[in-house]
């Protein structure tokens, strides 16, 4: 029972298997990007090539920063993202974990990974990287509002905080996810913008900061925040397709292969995005999540509280 | 443990990240750097990216000849890069100095301030040179039974 436990934690579907279909989510994301600007583009195992680069690469330090800190913050990014993965669906209806509440918990550690990133920034005790920092910040205070709500709509329907009760209860009542097709376009603007990536990429603007937060950072350690930003995007696909496109079969292996086609489907979209928009500014972005993303999740909150009732 | 060490010398051949220098040229070999990455050549496709803070870089791409105003930046920023770390001198005017050779301001070559892997002589030199030089750098790494340098 503790061998099956740790087995799916970390094998599958736990962190092995994230951190594999992460490099394939990774590759698929350039090689996409590539293909829209008439490019070749990368081959199928660059991410694995950086990566192992990356970790053959001597430590550096800078003088200034925190050594402890500088050390550790890759690390809480990883395990928050990997934590979080266990919450979600990927075969069959049922999640490794779940308990009453764990779309929260699955919010919080989302949060992390910018946090992490903030404090990463800020303790590097670099210009770029104390620039990229505040940006992070004041980026999460204009994504959080419409995601949040645009999340917790679902939910209202459903009438559960957990995601797994929620997948059978939309497995159950397909249409029933119909009414939520506003907050889907607005979960699907705000994960871009959570995710840091064009038109929402002015924390990393490289053109203009170089690389931000990360500015300091090398080797092995720039290789785990790497893979901590990649899975995260698995993490947040999988989330996002979890709860808005809620197609199950009750069969394990055809949900394994549904979840592939749905959580591609969203990266499809994301790099679709990220391909044809150029960078907003910093206070574009908040007045266009504030403006226009926060009332429309919001209308979507009450029309989804009156539908709980009547449904 | 041979088996990561065998992993993680195949990334560093399959994985070079390079930062762009200009040492004191006359912009010609720059542009023509910049051109080797655009969607005609794209250097992407045998794993090159271009980043702009030498702490994640693995090539110094440097062009010109080193100017009195440059050498000590071109030393610190080599100084920043980690290990495995290697330079590419882009251009005649890096390679030796060029026509700049023996001026008041200049040092010579980059070799006088750094140590070099790759000369490539040309000016300006072509995109597909860039290229080639950058692949002969990767397949030099691999016959080298020692891993990397």
């Amino acid at each position: 029972m503790v061998l099956e436990m740790l087995l799916k934690v970390f094998i599958f579907p736990g962190f092995l298997f994230m951190s594999a279909y992460s490099f394939l989510v990774e590759y698929l994301d350039r090689k996409i990007y590539a293909r829209m600007q008439n490019r070749v583009g990368p081959p199928w195992y660059q991410p694995m090539a950086d990566f192992f680069k990356l970790m053959g690469k001597s430590e550096i330090i800078p003088e200034d920063a925190n050594p402890l800190m500088f050390r550790l913050l890759p690390l809480i990014a990883l395990a928050s993202v990997a934590t979080a993965f266990t919450y979600i669906p990927i075969y069959g209806l049922k999640a490794t974990s779940s308990f009453s509440g764990d779309i929260v918990i699955v919010l919080y550690f989302l949060t992390m990974v910018p946090l992490t990133s903030f404090l990463a920034g800020w303790y590097s005790r670099n210009a770029y990287a104390t620039i990229g920092a505040t940006r992070v910040l004041t980026q999460m205070f204009a994504y959080e509002v419409p995601l949040f709500m645009s999340i917790l709509a679902p939910a209202l329907i459903a009438d559960t905080w957990s995601i797994t009760e929620m997948a059978a209860y939309y497995a159950a009542h397909p249409m029933h996810a119909l009414i939520n097709i506003p907050a889907l376009v607005v979960g699907i603007i705000s994960i871009q913008c959570k995710l840091e990536r064009a038109p929402f990429d002015t924390p990393e603007a490289e053109t203009e900061i170089v690389s931000g937060v990360l500015v300091e950072y090398g080797g092995k350690l720039l290789a785990m925040f790497k893979l901590a930003v990649h899975c995260e995007l698995v993490l947040v696909i999988s989330f996002y397709s979890a709860i808005f496109l809620p197609f199950f079969t009750g069969i394990a292996w055809v949900d394994f292969i549904l979840y592939f086609v749905k959580t591609l489907l969203t990266l499809f979209i994301l790099v679709l995005m990220r391909a044809t928009m150029a960078r907003l500014e910093i206070n574009s972005t908040v007045r266009f999540c504030w403006k226009y993303l926060s009332p429309v999740a919001f209308a979507q909150l009450i029309i989804n509280i009156i539908a709980g009732g009547v449904l | 443990m041979d088996l990561i060490k065998k992993a993680i010398d195949w990334g560093t051949s399959k994985s070079p990240w390079i930062l762009h220098f200009n040492a004191g040229a006359c912009n010609g070999c720059d542009i023509e750097v910049v051109d080797s990455l655009t969607p005609r050549f794209d250097l992407e496709r045998v794993g090159v990216l271009k980043h702009g803070t030498p702490r994640q870089a693995d090539i110094l791409v440097c062009t010109g000849a080193v100017t009195l105003q440059t050498r000590d930046r071109l030393i610190q920023i080599y100084d920043q890069m980690a290990e495995p770390k290697f330079v590419i001198a882009v251009g005649t005017c890096a390679c030796t100095g060029g026509i700049f050779d023996g001026c008041y301001c200049v040092t010579g070559g980059i070799d006088t301030v750094i140590p070099v892997d790759v000369y490539l002589p040309g000016c300006a030199v072509r995109p597909e040179a860039i290229i080639s030089a950058v692949e002969k750098l990767l397949s030099s790494l691999k016959d080298d039974k020692g891993g990397a340098k």
